[in-house]
């Protein structure tokens, strides 16, 4: 260990050596890797603000559940009591019909005065409840089973969809992370590999020397790590770019879409790429020395 | 500290190196060994350096044995090696100064001795003026030179010089052997390969072997002492 630290100076001098035995092939990987990390990035972003989006909609998904008008006080409240006892409903409580005229006229706005057409209030009232949204099919089943009940009305339609965007790119990203982390670890390895057997018979000086394996690998491990992680920072910034551009676009023309908070966002996802190329160099270049044994 | 009984080497392609070996050296020895090219001398010292493992007989280095089936050892014994190649394995690019320093580095000397040491030995050698080239750009001899300074910088307990006069001149040559022959005074064992006899002729100390055809035979030094020549 201690021979580790007294020449971390030595093993980046070797790395800046090795990096410029191929310099421009190695900064066209490096540019590689970037670009490659960069599509990943995306991939992720899509995938983490659809989610984001989601989760924020679903907090406000609910359903209305009507019930025959001449339900007696007694039978509402059985009814209210086994909607609370169903797995997935977050919380429930009646919406009584002035609530539900008041709030229409706030939907209607300037045409409100449609509403005094009618004699009288000519709404219902109905038990709103707050769920869990992925229960919706199970939610819905289990209420159409209680008595009285006569009609449920929900906005899954919108949910479902945006829940099968998110999956989407759920498996998109997996399989985006998957083919990534595999070509960048093939790319990355490869050049190991090469500059292993570019330096062999200074690596073999090393051996009879009485170098550690660990010290003749760091250099190799550096230049690795210097390559994906540059690539992880070039990714990063595009994507930095990429995101504020999509931000001013959205936020102005449409800012109901409830978008998470824009830096919050990207920390996470440049923390996430250099993570993850952090990871592929050091699996990558880990493959490179041992394959070249 | 250097034990072999019965040792064999045959390499790969079935050329006979060494035959039945048998000898015993002790800490502190200076060891000259001497036969014409192609002898085996440089076969012996990489059984010392496990560069090969005999293919039979027992070999004891430094209390370790360097059988195939303590291939482990091999390393401990290399950092206590102070080696200079026939061919000295430079690395290339490199100042001579990088190159003794690098030697010392592998075994994690600390950060202060690496310049001091590599400046005493590359003095030692008569290199000090050349400390900042490239080894590229040096000459056969410095090269050499260079190569003896990475061996004894490591402050090693057997020093194991390879043909190390062989591209010197005859004052060079001279005070190389008498700078390697310095170390038995810290009790460092030094073991010479040389096909150069006249260079040990007028010594007096030490072992002599002779290496023939892959096998090595003890005889004494300084049967000339009495006759001093000049060089
Ligand atoms: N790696 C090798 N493979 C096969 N034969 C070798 C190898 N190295 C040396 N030899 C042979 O072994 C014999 C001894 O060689 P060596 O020890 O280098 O002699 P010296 O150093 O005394 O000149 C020679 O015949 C040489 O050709
Ligand atoms: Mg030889």
């Amino acid at each position: 260990m201690k021979n580790i630290i007294y020449n971390i100076g030595y093993f980046i001098k070797e790395g800046r050596i090795i990096f410029k035995l191929n310099f421009w092939s190695n900064i066209l990987s490096l540019f590689s890797i970037g670009l490659i990390l960069f599509v990943l990035s995306l991939v992720i972003s899509g995938w983490r603000i659809s989610t984001e989006v989601l989760s924020l909609i679903q907090n406000e998904a609910e359903i209305n559940i009507y019930t025959d008008e001449t339900i007696d006080e007694k039978s509402l409240k059985t009814v209210i009591e086994r909607i609370n006892s169903i797995d997935g409903i977050l919380e429930s409580r009646i919406v009584q019909k002035e609530e539900a005229y008041d709030r229409m006229e706030k939907v209607l706005g300037e045409d409100a005065k449609v509403l005094e057409y009618f004699d009288d209030n000519p709404f219902h009232f109905f038990i709103e409840a707050r769920i869990d949204i992925e229960k919706i099919e199970s939610i819905n089943k289990e209420i159409k089973l209680i008595p009285n009940v006569q009609y449920v009305r929900d906005n899954r339609e919108i949910l479902i969809r945006l829940r099968s965007i998110t999956r989407g790119f759920k498996i998109l990203g997996t399989f985006f992370i998957a083919a990534v982390g595999i070509s960048t670890i093939v790319i990355i390895s490869h050049i190991i590999r090469q500059g292993i057997y570019n330096n062999k018979d200074e690596i073999n000086t090393l051996r009879l020397l009485g170098a550690s394996e660990v010290f003749i690998a760091l250099p190799f491990l550096m230049v690795g790590l210097v390559l994906t992680v540059g690539g992880g920072i070039i990714a990063a910034v595009l994507l930095y770019t990429i995101l504020a551009q999509l931000y001013a676009y959205i936020a102005g023309p449409l800012p109901f879409i409830p978008l998470p908070s824009f830096p919050i966002m990207v920390k996470s996802l440049i923390s996430i790429i250099l993570y993850i190329s952090l990871f592929l160099g050091i699996i990558g270049s880990m493959i490179g020395l041992s394959s070249s044994k | 500290m250097i034990k072999a009984k019965g040792v064999y080497l045959e390499y790969r392609d079935g050329t006979k190196a060494l035959n039945n070996v048998d000898l015993q050296i002790k800490q502190g020895e200076i060891v000259y060994i001497i036969g014409p090219s192609g002898s085996g001398k440089t076969s012996f010292l990489k059984l010392l350096m496990g560069i090969e493992q005999p293919t039979s007989g027992e070999l004891t280095v430094l209390g370790k044995e360097m059988n195939k089936e303590h291939k482990k050892n091999i390393r401990q014994i290399r950092r206590q090696i102070g080696p200079v190649f026939q061919e000295f394995k430079l690395i290339p690019g490199r100042t001579a100064i990088d190159n003794v320093i690098l030697g010392m580095r592998v075994l994690g000397m600390p950060r202060v001795l690496l310049n001091k040491n590599a400046l005493e030995a590359l003095e030692k050698v008569g290199l000090t003026h050349k400390a900042f080239t490239k080894v590229d750009n040096l000459s056969w001899g410095e090269r050499q030179r260079v190569a003896i300074a990475r061996a004894v910088a490591r402050k090693p307990s057997l020093i194991l010089a390879d043909e190390p006069t062989g591209n010197l001149d005859v004052k060079n040559a001279l005070r190389i052997m008498e700078l390697l022959r310095s170390f038995k005074d810290e009790n460092t064992t030094v073991i010479i390969t040389t096909h150069a006899t006249h260079l040990i002729e007028n010594l007096n100390e030490g072992i002599l072997l002779k290496v023939n055809k892959g096998s090595i035979q003890q005889e004494s030094m300084g049967r000339d002492c009495n006759e001093k020549h000049h060089l």
